[in-house]
């Protein structure tokens, strides 16, 4: 058992799967940067102007829209939980958790830089808006890199 | 800890990739625990003295 895409088991791949939906789900719901291509804004021209601005008309309408961008977060969670919770290898199981460690140290430090670049050019970077997206392939790329040290 | 694992697994000629697979682990999983870079769980522990058929004292020591 290795962990190439062909020779991976069954878990993983179903888990590989549900996280690349996770993935392009919090894009699809990222409603609140018109400037990121978003599919669901090409589908539904009214929906930019909703939510284009501080025009919002109603704290119902935020609240949705706030609650719709934490699905993909509390999904991609639910499958990593489901993973770790499956997964008979307890060695891959000690380093899926140091990569998510990872992940969310890269996050932070993104988060960081763009802070400092936001308050010093004064206009917003795409890429704070797409922490989650940030933190599970960080923590993707830093579960390969530890893989390999133990070929 | 230390272990014996690969005089063991060397003497029956098996590959880690063959050890992995009697044992349901990946192959770094054998790598890791090999190299003492990774100590393996009780159940591992007694998977392996099962597999090899010595206690499991014989195969780790401190």
């Amino acid at each position: 058992m290795t962990l190439c895409r062909k020779n991976m088991t069954p878990l993983q791949r179903r888990s590989l799967q549900l996280m690349g939906s996770a993935l392009i789900f919090t894009v699809l719901t990222n409603l609140t940067t018109p400037n990121l291509p978003n599919p669901l804004l090409d589908m539904f021209p009214g929906l930019s102007k909703l939510i284009a601005h501080n025009g919002l008309s109603s704290g119902l309408l935020v609240g949705t829209l706030s609650a719709i961008s934490v699905l993909p977060v509390l999904f991609a969670v639910w499958v990593v939980g489901r993973y770790l919770k499956a997964e008979p290898d307890e060695f891959i199981r000690a380093l899926v958790v140091r990569a998510l460690l990872w992940g969310f140290a890269v996050t932070m430090a993104g988060d960081a830089i763009i802070g400092v670049l936001v308050n010093f050019y004064l206009r917003p970077f795409p890429l704070t808006l797409l922490n989650a997206d940030l933190f599970w392939v960080s923590t993707a790329i830093a579960f390969r890199l530890t893989l390999r040290s133990y070929r | 800890m230390k272990n014996l694992l690969r005089t063991l697994r060397a003497d029956r000629n098996w590959s880690q990739a063959d050890l992995a697979q009697k044992l349901g682990v990946s192959r770094q999983t054998v790598n890791a625990i090999e190299t003492g870079r990774f100590d393996p769980s009780l159940p591992l522990a007694f998977k392996l003295a099962r597999l090899f058929e010595l206690p499991i004292e014989t195969i780790f020591s401190e």
